[in-house]
């Protein structure tokens, strides 16, 4: 007997289970995507801990190479001190910044690699490999980055889920997973550094939310988790047509959350917190957030967790800008937006530092950026990257004094982010013609 | 201006075939759905400039492809196909059936991504060398290479068994 291919192909799916696709479902996502798609750049450190293997999709070449004139464009200035790329000093190695470590994916375009997740309190890299084609789960070492030496972890099955580290501490290290499909139970997975084992937590009564960013943890060693309660919704007449023939969603309705916490102790212990927020950040001392998110910020609001007083500022951003990422230090407010695409496609977006009182520290104005505060420890450091053919590379803002570095000229497609010690930074560097790339571990000399 | 009317029209018709050939693709139904979503969310991203240009059909495959290679990639691995999918229709002899699918998807599993995605282009989708290389982003030449390989493979498998060998009308990858 002989069967032919095509036949048994078609016979194959010939008669399929019902489909469950929901294109409500498919609308809502496309309509997030197209507000993502402006902050795809954004994506890269808005969702900076989501993936170490994100793709831009734009092209390079495609780019002007002069740098944008963003007057002639009609893009209107912030109203603050303001910083272009030009403004930043080409940065020496080994003078304003040293490398502690690299590491180099040849073929990411083959498989998947290993990444560094961030930096643990006591100085060792949490290094991610895979999961890979012949590994199918991720296993997690702790590197010493001066020897390049790892300790591997024992085995922890965590499927193939993605993780975002919640705390890389002395005595344990915590990961934030999701569980799910369009709506994902989180999961925290906490590797106890003494005694070498792994455990997980979950919470039953915490609602399930769309995904994981976005959760954060309190100094009160809560999980603080936004759980969707309004969207954005685009104009009844739709996104107007950019000059680049994109819908341009600049000025968007933004996103609300009803914000949620869960104790990391015991899993019975989960409360609404009874506050509407956008998006959330919490330094020591503080808990800051907006109305809203992924559009229109609204005003931002700064709660003392010692005294409970609150007070409450317009951040002043441009009409049109959309919050893409956020971030505070005791000190400091960073807020990443895209605030509109102008004549010649110049791109109008920002990265806003102010003070917690609501006073205008800076901000940075380009074409083809994303920046968002990367590291919250001392006083912070905002890593920026850009896109724009002039200006392309990482650059790195300290906010204690205001130095503005270009590290790189060079973007990967990748990304690597994660939480470091104070003054340092992580970024990456194309390899194999873009195929893979070299992730760097640094910290600023003073 | 989005037109999302036109958008749902669109992935309401083309829902199913994609689905069909995701599921080829992955080896499982549900999964398949993921993907079309994903693919589809890709569509509705790119749909004002798609119409405009009439290439809604061929992006919406090559994202849902895209859509699986990236999904392997990330997630790993070879993909195990699910149980055989019972619903048989009928009129035929139910056993040899099942077998028959469950051969077929379990060759096209031992299949590397690419091949398995030519295979998939070239014998279901009837996608020409130069429109399946279109789909995987590469040369003509590599889309020959790899069905020749995947079509040695798949006749190796059935070569031999109860079921049957397999035969490939038109079977040169070129």
């Amino acid at each position: 007997m002989v069967n032919d291919l095509r036949e048994l192909l078609r016979h194959n799916v010939a008669s399929p289970p019902h489909d469950n696709l929901d294109l409500g479902a498919v609308l809502a996502g496309g309509r997030s995507r197209v507000r993502r798609r402006r902050r795809r750049l954004a994506a890269l450190s808005g969702t900076a801990l989501a993936t170490a293997a994100i793709v831009v999709t734009g092209s390079l070449a495609s780019l002007d190479a002069r740098p944008p004139d963003f007057a002639a464009a009609g893009v209107p200035r912030p109203d603050a001190p303001m910083l272009r790329l030009a403004d930043a000093v080409a940065a020496a190695e080994g003078t304003d910044y040293r490398v502690l470590t690299s590491y180099t994916n040849e073929d990411l375009d083959r498989d998947n690699g290993q990444y560094f997740e961030g930096v643990t309190d006591d100085g060792l890299i949490l290094f991610r490999d895979g999961p890979r084609m012949d590994q199918s789960r991720p296993r997690f070492a702790l590197m010493d980055p001066a020897s390049g030496e790892k300790d591997w972890l024992p085995d922890h099955d965590i499927g193939q889920a993605q993780t975002w580290p919640l705390e890389l501490g002395e005595d344990r290290l915590m990961l934030l997973a999701a569980e799910g499909g369009m709506k994902v139970e989180l999961v925290v997975h906490v590797f106890d550094r003494e005694r070498r084992q792994w455990g997980a937590m979950k919470w039953p009564s915490l609602p399930a939310v769309e995904d994981p960013f976005g959760a954060v943890l309190g100094p009160d060693q809560r999980l603080y988790v936004p759980v969707p309660a309004t969207q954005g919704r685009p104009p009844k007449t739709g996104w107007p047509m950019g000059p680049d023939g994109e819908a341009d969603d600049a000025d968007a309705a933004g996103d609300t959350y009803r914000l949620w916490s869960a104790s990391l102790t015991d899993i019975s212990d989960v409360r609404n917190e009874g506050l509407t927020v956008g998006s959330v950040a919490f330094t020591d001392h503080s808990m800051v957030w907006t109305d809203s998110t992924n559009g229109d910020s609204g005003r931002v609001h700064v709660r003392d967790l010692e005294t409970g007083e609150e007070h409450s500022f317009d951040p002043r951003s441009g009409e049109k800008c959309n919050l893409l990422s956020f971030g505070a230090t005791d000190d400091r407010i960073v807020m990443g937006q895209y605030c509109g695409t102008y004549d010649g496609g110049v791109r109008d977006d920002r990265v806003q530092v102010l003070g917690t009182d609501g006073d205008q520290v800076v901000t940075l104005q380009a074409s083809g950026i994303d920046g968002a505060l990367t590291s919250d420890a001392g006083d912070g450091l905002v890593t920026v990257t850009s896109y724009e053919s002039d200006g392309a590379g990482t650059y790195v803002y300290d906010l204690d004094s205001g130095r503005f570095l270009r590290i790189t000229e060079d973007v990967s497609s990748w990304t690597t982010s994660g939480p470091t010690q104070e003054g340092q930074f992580l970024w990456n560097t194309p390899e194999n013609m873009g195929r893979g790339m070299t992730q760097h571990l640094g910290e600023l000399i003073d | 201006m989005r037109d999302e009317a036109a958008f749902v029209e669109f992935a309401e018709a083309a829902r199913g075939r994609l689905r069909r050939t995701a599921y080829l693709l992955c080896g499982d139904w549900e999964q398949a759905s993921d993907h079309v979503q994903e693919g589809l969310i890709r569509v509705y991203v790119a749909w004002p400039r798609l119409t405009r240009a009439g290439r809604e059909h061929g992006y919406a495959r090559r994202a849902v492809v895209s859509a699986f290679l990236d999904h392997s990639r990330r997630r790993s691995s070879t993909e195990v196909p699910s149980e055989p999918d019972r619903n048989v229709p009928s009129g035929q002899d139910v056993a040899e059936s099942v077998a028959l699918r469950a051969a077929l998807m379990s060759a096209l599993a031992d299949l590397p991504l690419r091949q398995r995605a030519c295979v998939v282009l070239r014998y279901f989708d009837d996608l020409s060398v130069a429109d399946t290389a279109a789909v995987l982003g590469c040369s003509e030449g590599t889309v020959k290479s790899q069905t020749s390989r995947a079509l040695a493979s798949l006749r190796s498998t059935f070569e031999g068994s109860p079921i049957g060998g397999l035969a490939i009308e038109g079977a040169t990858p070129w």
